[in-house]
Parts: structure tokens; C-alpha cells; sequence
């Protein structure tokens, strides 16, 4: 009887320790192991998957705008009274999509009803009635630019990325460098939209009142009133949402897309990369709210390019466009030197603190003119042009 | 001891109205309900007062995280008198309790902080002070609410550490409020301490250029963590406030509290805990890097190292919710077995759980909390409405005494007498057949480790969280 009991209780105290044990045990290998040099090399390699997309001469970018607001104090206020920097864009009452109703109290449908009639096709108008019913609307610019492309065999492409936000800035930037010419002689084959923001997105009547046929392509991110509002400004060409992660456009041009969730209830962007013979990779960004790195880093994974060189960037870097700062901001400027770019030409959201900190870092970052209502020659300005090959 | 000789939640017991599991019910729908409504009252982008900007609304609730805890675990509830506590309706209760601890915030917050520590010691606790010297207003608003927040953060693992782990000493003895008052001044400066040595050179180098006659720039911990972000810190400490509390609740005090001799037992659970974080904190960095890969330094969001760290703490909550769940409804469960294997199974429960709630929260959150999809949205702070739900849990075990499916019924004098033998745990004993059985058990954890490493690549890889 008492050996018996000398069992359960020998027994019950194996399960004691063991079950102690088990936990200590669990524990103490996760912070033995988890962080060390052997638990790194268990993680998987990159695997390169060394797409070859093709190769091109050069790729030039004239920057119709990267000024896409002008007093960050006034649009930070704007978010900030609306409830942050999570409310939808649309519900802002910023143009075109005011209603008259204040901070937070817009919305897509109450907005597009005070110009429906009107876009694209009078867009002095519309921005005139939103002038009255939005918050702000002097301080709305927009992002837009214009690139040309150059096949090995002298072939010739021009493409647009991103149309502007104000109606009657983005026109006038057209105007200023022959964008409107361009689009109603449809010699550029297609725009390309980024991502939903107001200030790349929101000027699109701009480029459907001189070419509505041109083929647009954006994303599978874009939101329900983003559709509806390319099927309201009139657009009849073609429409490509991409859903791949890379996608080639012709030899040496692809679009990468990304999914990523951004402020103001916005979803993923579109980036383009150019191989430019002798030189390398280009990256060319809207937003780039991925990260400079993660869309180099994508395009290490994924793409084949001449030297294996990473070569040039163009674009808004998305840093501390309000000139906010991070410590994150930090990591960036003090490792974006190992990636080894020659040419960085950036602007828009990239912040200036950011352009300074790299200049400070010796990066070889491309000077602008400061003109047409760019701040800083610290970046490729408005009106700005950048080369990348020949 | 007599019924006022122990803290008024020592004092009372908790029991059930109804049978079965009506109680558990009731309250979880009674959670949810306060949990939504107040939720769009306060924090909710899309509702009332919208403080998820996030960091106003991080740091409120982290603020009133920590006053909760003084009120009840430092204070013992001081200054409300014990028997205003056994006679008031637990609505009433709860409502002077919680009104008061949100005055209580406002002057720390305001006078404390912004108004004394801003304009006479540390300009970046004062938003006006930052925007006058040219920074937006939104972000002022947050540098400051972020540093506010971070104080709270490291005060809510070294409070409740000092009750949990130290149990008091050396004031245990003393009476309220001078008990309250020295415990709190202890952590407080404590606290501030750690926060010197964590978090100001993550303030200063927010401005340009780095404060560096002010703060060490770039911080210390830049090389080992990879980012000179402060998020590194805000992993481990994280990770110091859950195991806390999983110490207190499902864990019973248990392995330290076989620990005899007073000191040596306060001492080595007091560091037990912090060495628990930050095997944990490790453990979380290494997942993330199995499911989406080595961080790349300089990347943003889900890349970023310095996101990775922040999420170690998110996730680290995850687990808090369901371990609290346990011990508050479910009368933490299960209970009939011994000690130990009480303890791994509620473990192993409450982990199981805290995945599902994290999936199913990453899942599902944007459609009903008026925050973003995907895991690493600059504005998509799960710790927010994790620890909004923690405080509502808190308020309903703590000051409501388990209101509607539980009541408070006083303890006997045979109950209290059992407190005390309660701190030495003599249940479990060191025999030869329980060192065989740690010994099992220690190769049993390694192997159960390296299961779960190599399950999440796998699991990564057949099942998306995020479409
Ligand atoms: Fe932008
Ligand atoms: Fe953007």
C-alpha cells in the first residue's frame, strides 16, 4: 500500500519538475538561442530570382511638380483636427472633394456631386466651387512627372507618372512644360498612378481634359471611390490594376508593386524600375511610402541589371515630408550608403531635413534650381530635369 | 491577520451569481459593450474625441493603465475608505474610482509634465515650447505625448514589479497613504532612471541636429540592436510588463516563490522577471525574422528593425489579454492539478490564444476599430486597444468586483489565514524524482523551442494573416 503511494507520489513529482523544467527550458533557449549569431544563420538566404526584363538606353525625368502642398502647417492641422492620420482622405473636406461641411465631415459622394458635371471639361469651374466648399484649397499643389524613356534600338516612349492634386496648379504645371501638348497629340503612351493620395491622384481630370483615351495603370490597393472617381473624371482608354508584384512595361521597364498600408486610409504603391545599360538599376518613385530600401531591396530580389549595380533614384523618398523626424529616419541616412546609389535626385516627401542629413552624409545627391515655388536647391526642384544613361 | 490587515483585493472574494458559465458571458458582454462605446467615444479616428493620433491616445490609456494600478495595487485604494468600498453599488463604485484616476491623470499629465517638466526642465515634454521653435503642431503634440507615454511604460512593469515581486519591502509594513506615496516615489524614480537610459537619447535625436551636449548620440545600444531607434527598449520593457503579470496571475508567483528566505526571493523574482522579458523579447524578434525575413536596416514598417522591436512589445500584449481573461473569468482555470502543471498548461492555453486573438485581430481590426490595415501602418498601434480592453478588465475586477456575473463577498478569517502561507509555496518540493523531472523537462523545452522555430517558416508560409 505505501510503495503504491510511494509511486504517485515519486511519480507526481516527476511531473512536477518536468512540467517546471519544461517551461524553464523553453525560456531560457529562447533568449540563449534566438538572438544569437547561430540562430541567424538559420534563416533562409535570399534567393535572387534574376527576372531579366530587358535593358535600355536611358531614361530622362522632367519634374512637372513635386510641390504637393506648400504650408505642411496648414495640412498637418487639417489631419490632425480631422482625427489623425488614420480618417480617409475623402472624409478631410479637402478639394475637389469639399462639401462645404467642415473638418471630417466630407465624403467622396457628397463631394464629386458639386462638379460631377463639370470634369473634365471645365475645370476652372469645378475648381472654382471648391475653392468655396473645401479647407485649404490654396494650399494644394500636387506630385506629377514626365519620363522618357530611350530603347537600345533609338525607340522612343514617354509616360506619365502621377497627375498633380489642384486642378489649377497641376494645369498650369502642364502648361509650363508642355504636358498638354503632349497628351492631346497622345504622344505619351500612359500614366501611371502610384498610389490614391490626394496629391498624386486627385488632379486626374487634369490628364483626362487633354488625352481621356490614355491607358492608365494602377493598382490592386486602390479604394472604391479611387475607381469611382477615374470613371467620373471621364476616362474611356484602357485600365490596368496590377496585381503581380512585378511586372514588366517594355525591355529594361518594369512597375513593382507593393503592398503597403499608408496614411489617410490609403493602400499599396506602384514604383517603377529601369535597367539602364552600363550603368544599372533605376528606381523611380511617387510616394515611395514602401521605403527606399525595400523597393531596392525588391528589385535585388526579384531583377536582373546591368552591373548588378544599383545606379540612380528619382523621387519622392517619403522621409519626413512634414519634416517630422524619426529615429528610423537615422537608420536610413546612416546605412542608405551601403547600397552603393550614384545619382540621387529626390524631392516632394523626402523631406528637407532628409536631403540635408544625406548631403551631410556625402551621398551624391543631385542640386535643383529652387524654382516655380520649389523650396530648397537641395532637390530636384520643379521644373527640374535628371538623366540617368548616355 | 485580520480583514483590514490585507489589501482590499486580498480582502474580498469573488463569487459567482449564477451557475455555470453566465457569469464569464455576461461580463464579456459587458466588456465588449463598454469596450466599443467608449472606444468611440475617446479613441476611434472615425468617433468622438479621436485621441489614436495614436500617441495621445497611447499615451492616455498607458497612463491610466498605471494609475489603476496605483489606486489599486499601490494605494490599495486609499483615500476611499474600506467600508465605502463593501457597501457601494459596483457602477457607483467604479465610476468615482475611475473619475478619479482620470483627475489624477490630467494633473500628472498636464502640471507634472508638460507644465513643470516642459517649461522648467525638458522642453521636448512641452508641445507649445517645440512649436514655437518651429516644429508642426501635430508633431510636437506627439513627441511629447510619445515621451509622456514611454514614463507610463516603464512605470507599469516597475510598479506592480514592486508589489508582484518585492512585495512591498521594505515598506510593507508602513500604512496608507504613506505606503502608497513611498512606492510610488520609489518606481516613479525608478522609472525615471531606466527612462534616461532608454528613451532621452531617442528623444534627442528627433531634432536636429542631435542633441548631443544633452544625450548620448547615437545611442549605446545602436550596434546590438541594430536601429538607434529607442523601440529596442520599448521591446524588453513590454515584454517586463506582461510577464509581470503573468508572474501575478497564471504563474501564482510559481517557481520563485519556493524561495524561503525573504530577500533572496524578492530580489530574484524582481530580476527573474526582467530576464523572463527579455528571453521572451529575443524569442519574438527571432519569429519575426522567420516569418518575413532579417530585417533590413533602414527599410520602413515591416522590414525596419526598429518596427520589429515595437511589435515584439505588440505582441507581447497579445498575450496579456488572454492571461487576464483566465484569471479574472475564468477563475484561472484549470486549478486541479498541482502547481506546476497548473502553471504550463494555462502557459501553453493562454500563448495558443494570444495567436488566434493576434490573428484574428490583424484580420479583422480595420473593420470595426477605425485603424488600417496591415501589420506595421505607422498609425497602426495594436497595444492601444489591447491595453484599452486591459484597462476595462481591470476596472471590472478591480473596482466593480467582477460586476454583473460576480459579487464581493468578504473573506473569512480561515481565507485570510491562508494568504499567508500563500507566499512560500509548499506544494512543490525538491526531491530526487522532481530534479529527474526537471531535468526531463529542461531537454523537453529546448525541444519544444526548436519546434516552434521550426513550425513558424512553415506556418508563414502556407497561411497569410494579411491579404
Ligand atoms: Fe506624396
Ligand atoms: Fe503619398
Amino acid at each position: 500500500m505505501t510503495e503504491e503511494k510511494d509511486k504517485g507520489v515519486s511519480r507526481r513529482d516527476f511531473v512536477k519538475g518536468a512540467a517546471t523544467g519544461v517551461c524553464a527550458g523553453t525560456f531560457a533557449t529562447m533568449g540563449l538561442y534566438s538572438y544569437s549569431p547561430l540562430a541567424k544563420k538559420r534563416l533562409a538566404k535570399t534567393q535572387r530570382a534574376m527576372k531579366d526584363f530587358g535593358v535600355l538606353k536611358s531614361v530622362k525625368i522632367t519634374n512637372i511638380s513635386e510641390t504637393s502642398w506648400f504650408s505642411n502647417a496648414n495640412l498637418m492641422g487639417d489631419i490632425h483636427k480631422a482625427g489623425g492620420l488614420l480618417v480617409n482622405q475623402y472624409d478631410l473636406n479637402w478639394p475637389p472633394f469639399g462639401n462645404g461641411k467642415g473638418s471630417a465631415q466630407g465624403s467622396y459622394e457628397s463631394g464629386i456631386a458639386t462638379i460631377k458635371d463639370l470634369i473634365p471639361h471645365d475645370l476652372e469651374k469645378a475648381w472654382e466651387i471648391q475653392e468655396k466648399l473645401s479647407l485649404h484649397p490654396e494650399n494644394a499643389g500636387g506630385y506629377s512627372c514626365l519620363i522618357e524613356v530611350e530603347e537600345l534600338n533609338g525607340k522612343k516612349h514617354k509616360y506619365l507618372l502621377d497627375t498633380g492634386w489642384s486642378y489649377k496648379w497641376t494645369d498650369a504645371a502642364f502648361k509650363r512644360e508642355g504636358i498638354d501638348k503632349m497628351l492631346e497629340n497622345h504622344e505619351i503612351e500612359a500614366l501611371f498612378i502610384s498610389h490614391e493620395h490626394w496629391d498624386h491622384f486627385w488632379g486626374f481630370p487634369v490628364t483626362m481634359k487633354y488625352d481621356p483615351t490614355i491607358p492608365v495603370y494602377i493598382q490592386d490597393g486602390f479604394y472604391e471611390e479611387g475607381l469611382q472617381y477615374i470613371k467620373d473624371s471621364g476616362h474611356t482608354g484602357p485600365l490596368h490594376s496590377y496585381t503581380d508584384a512585378v511586372n514588366q512595361v517594355i525591355p529594361g521597364m518594369a512597375a513593382l508593386k507593393f503592398d503597403v498600408p499608408i496614411i489617410n486610409r490609403v493602400f499599396g504603391e506602384l514604383s517603377l524600375a529601369f535597367n539602364v545599360k552600363d550603368k544599372g538599376l533605376v528606381l523611380v518613385s511617387g510616394c515611395c511610402h514602401q521605403g527606399i530600401l525595400k523597393f531596392a531591396d525588391l528589385a535585388y530580389r526579384e531583377l536582373k541589371y546591368d552591373h548588378d549595380r544599383f545606379y540612380g533614384i528619382y523621387g519622392g523618398l517619403h522621409i519626413s515630408p512634414f519634416e517630422d523626424w524619426d529615429p528610423k529616419y537615422d537608420d536610413l541616412v546612416i546605412s542608405l550608403g551601403k547600397w552603393g546609389f550614384e545619382k540621387i535626385g529626390c524631392n516632394h516627401c523626402t523631406g528637407h531635413l532628409t536631403a540635408k542629413k544625406f548631403i551631410e552624409a556625402g551621398y551624391p545627391v543631385i542640386r535643383g534650381t529652387a524654382r516655380f515655388r520649389s523650396s530648397s536647391p537641395d532637390y530636384l526642384g520643379n521644373g527640374d530635369t535628371i538623366t540617368f544613361g548616355v | 491577520m485580520e480583514r483590514n490587515e490585507v489589501s482590499y483585493l486580498e480582502s474580498r472574494k469573488l463569487v459567482k451569481r449564477w451557475k455555470g458559465p453566465w457569469p464569464a458571458l455576461a461580463n464579456s458582454l459587458f466588456i465588449a459593450v463598454v469596450f466599443y462605446i467608449t472606444w468611440w467615444i475617446f479613441q476611434d479616428p472615425r468617433g468622438i474625441m479621436r485621441m489614436y493620433t495614436p500617441y495621445i491616445g497611447y499615451m492616455v490609456c498607458r497612463w491610466l493603465l498605471i494609475l489603476f494600478i496605483w489606486v489599486a495595487y499601490i494605494f490599495d485604494f486609499w483615500p476611499f475608505k474600506r467600508a465605502w468600498l463593501d457597501r457601494t453599488h459596483p457602477l457607483v463604485k467604479s465610476t468615482v474610482i475611475v473619475a478619479f484616476s482620470v483627475a489624477a491623470m490630467y494633473l500628472l499629465i498636464k502640471v507634472f509634465f508638460v507644465d513643470i517638466l516642459g517649461n522648467y526642465g525638458i522642453a521636448y515634454f512641452n508641445p507649445e515650447r517645440l512649436t514655437s521653435m518651429g516644429l508642426t503642431e501635430f508633431y510636437a503634440i506627439e513627441y511629447a505625448a510619445e515621451a509622456i507615454m514611454m514614463f507610463a511604460a516603464i512605470a507599469s512593469w516597475l510598479s506592480p514589479s514592486w508589489v508582484v515581486a518585492c512585495e512591498n519591502a521594505p515598506w510593507q509594513k508602513l500604512p496608507q497613504p504613506a505606503r502608497g506615496f513611498t512606492i510610488v516615489t520609489v518606481t516613479f524614480f525608478i522609472s525615471m532612471i531606466v527612462y534616461f537610459l532608454t528613451m532621452h537619447s531617442h528623444m534627442a535625436i528627433l531634432f536636429y541636429p542631435w542633441q548631443k551636449f544633452t544625450a548620448i548620440c547615437p545611442p549605446y545600444w545602436e550596434e546590438f540592436a541594430n536601429t538607434v531607434s529607442g523601440n529596442f527598449h520599448i521591446a524588453w520593457i513590454m515584454c517586463c510588463t506582461v510577464v509581470v503579470w503573468l508572474y501575478e496571475t497564471i504563474w501564482e508567483r510559481y517557481p520563485f516563490n519556493l524561495i524561503k528566505t525573504n530577500w533572496l526571493r524578492r530580489v530574484s523574482s524582481f530580476f527573474g522577471i526582467i530576464a523572463i522579458a527579455v528571453c521572451l523579447a529575443f524569442f519574438l524578434y527571432y519569429c519575426e525574422e522567420l516569418a518575413w525575413g532579417p530585417a533590413i536596416r533602414g527599410t520602413r514598417r515591416l522590414m525596419a528593425p526598429d518596427w520589429r522591436w515595437l511589435h515584439v512589445g505588440e505582441m507581447a500584449i497579445f498575450w496579456l489579454c488572454p492571461t487576464l481573461f483566465l484569471t479574472f473569468y475564468c477563475n484561472n482555470w484549470p486549478t486541479k492539478f498541482s502547481r506546476p502543471v497548473n502553471v504550463i498548461i494555462r502557459t501553453f492555453l493562454t500563448a495558443v490564444i494570444a495567436v488566434v486573438v493576434y490573428i484574428i485581430y490583424y484580420k479583422t481590426s480595420h473593420l470595426f476599430l477605425g485603424t488600417q490595415k496591415g501589420f506595421s501602418h505607422p498609425q497602426q498601434f495594436p497595444m492601444i486597444p489591447m491595453i484599452w480592453l486591459i484597462n476595462i478588465f481591470l476596472i471590472n475586477s478591480w473596482f466593480m468586483d467582477g460586476w454583473p456575473g460576480w459579487k464581493a463577498v468578504p473573506k473569512t478569517a480561515a481565507e485570510i489565514k491562508e494568504l499567508e502561507s500563500e507566499v512560500v509555496a509548499s506544494d512543490v518540493k525538491w526531491t530526487p524524482r522532481f530534479a529527474v523531472g526537471l531535468i526531463a523537462g529542461l531537454a523537453g523545452g529546448v525541444g519544444v523551442y526548436f519546434m516552434i522555430i521550426n513550425f513558424i517558416p512553415w506556418f508563414s508560409t502556407v497561411y497569410t494573416i494579411i491579404h
